[in-house]
């Protein structure tokens, strides 16, 4: 018998041959005892491999699961929220800045008109505004984070 | 997770061949499905694209652990040399069907993560080669020569275990 098929039994048995070459090995085995044997002998591999045993996943794995897609859910919730007030955070300052600079044009020149005295220029006041905003941002950046790492190690 | 967890936690098993590390990547894949779910094309079965997610925790947890072990081992035809016309299969048929699925058990689990990766998707997951090709990442003819090689080194594990017996 010529053309042998053993190269093509093992995808066969996997059910993984197009249907030419399943045509082709169907033919064959059917006059070839040798590659007939050897196909039932693949078969009865991939019976025995769909039947090989595995435990369900436990019920213990299953609630730490859910409870770990909980927290990370959480989480992500946390960090969108944080993300928002952030941006907010910033376009409030930076508008309030805008506003800050409006208010002592109108505010200074006011006093300056009244008392007559030098009460200083707007920029002088402004920097001055901005410096004690910075500062006092920055020792409240700080207080947060040293909370946050605080909170961290103690979960 | 439903009806899907069963099989997930199967095919980590066999891939891995750990179950600690199959249950810490179950835990993930799902935290990773619940992140990514609306990346998720709902016209197409949900199977492969949860198992390539695993797929994808798997290897990393490879690549992490031993960066170059992913290979499955000597090529099939070596493996087999020297027990030509010992018949293709043998050892399977006069096993108690108990030892015979531990005996077979055990040379899958001898087999490299690729090869049991590939045994695993075809015949425990029953996905067919288009469904296998795209949780391995790859084209459809190297999946199907994945699982060719997977099956011939299975067969080379199981020949080199014992002496030459009929699989029927």
């Amino acid at each position: 018998m010529s053309g042998h098929v053993d190269d093509l039994l093992p995808l066969e048995a996997a059910g993984a041959l197009g249907p030419e070459d399943a045509e082709r090995v169907a033919a064959h085995v059917e006059s070839c005892e040798a590659c007939a044997s050897a196909a039932r002998r693949w078969r009865t591999l991939a019976a025995a491999l769909r039947d090989l045993d595995s435990p369900a996943p436990s019920p213990r794995l299953l609630a730490r699961t859910r409870e770990r897609v909980e927290r990370r859910r959480a989480e992500r919730e946390e960090e969108t929220w944080n993300r928002a007030a952030l941006g907010f955070l910033i376009v409030f300052g930076w508008t309030l800045t805008g506003v800050v600079w409006l208010l002592l044009e109108l505010v200074l020149g006011e006093l300056a008109l009244r008392s007559e005295q030098p009460v200083g220029s707007t920029l002088v006041w402004f920097v001055t505004y901005l410096v004690a905003g910075w500062v006092t941002a920055a020792a409240a950046a700080l207080l947060l984070g040293r909370q946050a790492r605080e909170e961290g190690r103690l979960a | 997770m439903g009806r899907h967890q069963d099989r997930l936690l199967r095919y980590l098993r066999r891939l891995l061949g750990d179950d600690a590390v199959a249950e810490d990547l179950f835990q993930q894949t799902w935290v990773h499905v619940a992140e990514r779910i609306r990346r998720y094309d709902a016209s197409r079965p949900f199977a492969p694209w949860l198992l390539a997610v695993a797929h994808n925790l798997a290897f990393d947890h490879f690549r992490r652990r031993r960066p170059q072990s992913l290979d499955d081992g000597p090529e099939p035809a070596a493996a087999v040399d020297g027990l030509e016309g010992a018949a293709v299969g043998d050892p399977l048929a006069r096993l108690a069907a108990k030892e015979r699925r531990e005996r077979l058990a055990s040379a899958v689990s001898d087999l490299g993560p690729r090869d049991r990766e590939a045994i695993a998707l075809r015949f425990e997951q029953e996905l067919a080669l288009p469904e296998i090709a795209r949780v391995l990442g790859v084209p459809l003819p190297t999946a199907k020569a994945r699982l060719y090689r997977a099956l011939r080194r299975l067969e080379a594990r199981l020949l080199a275990g014992g002496p030459p017996e009929e699989w029927t």
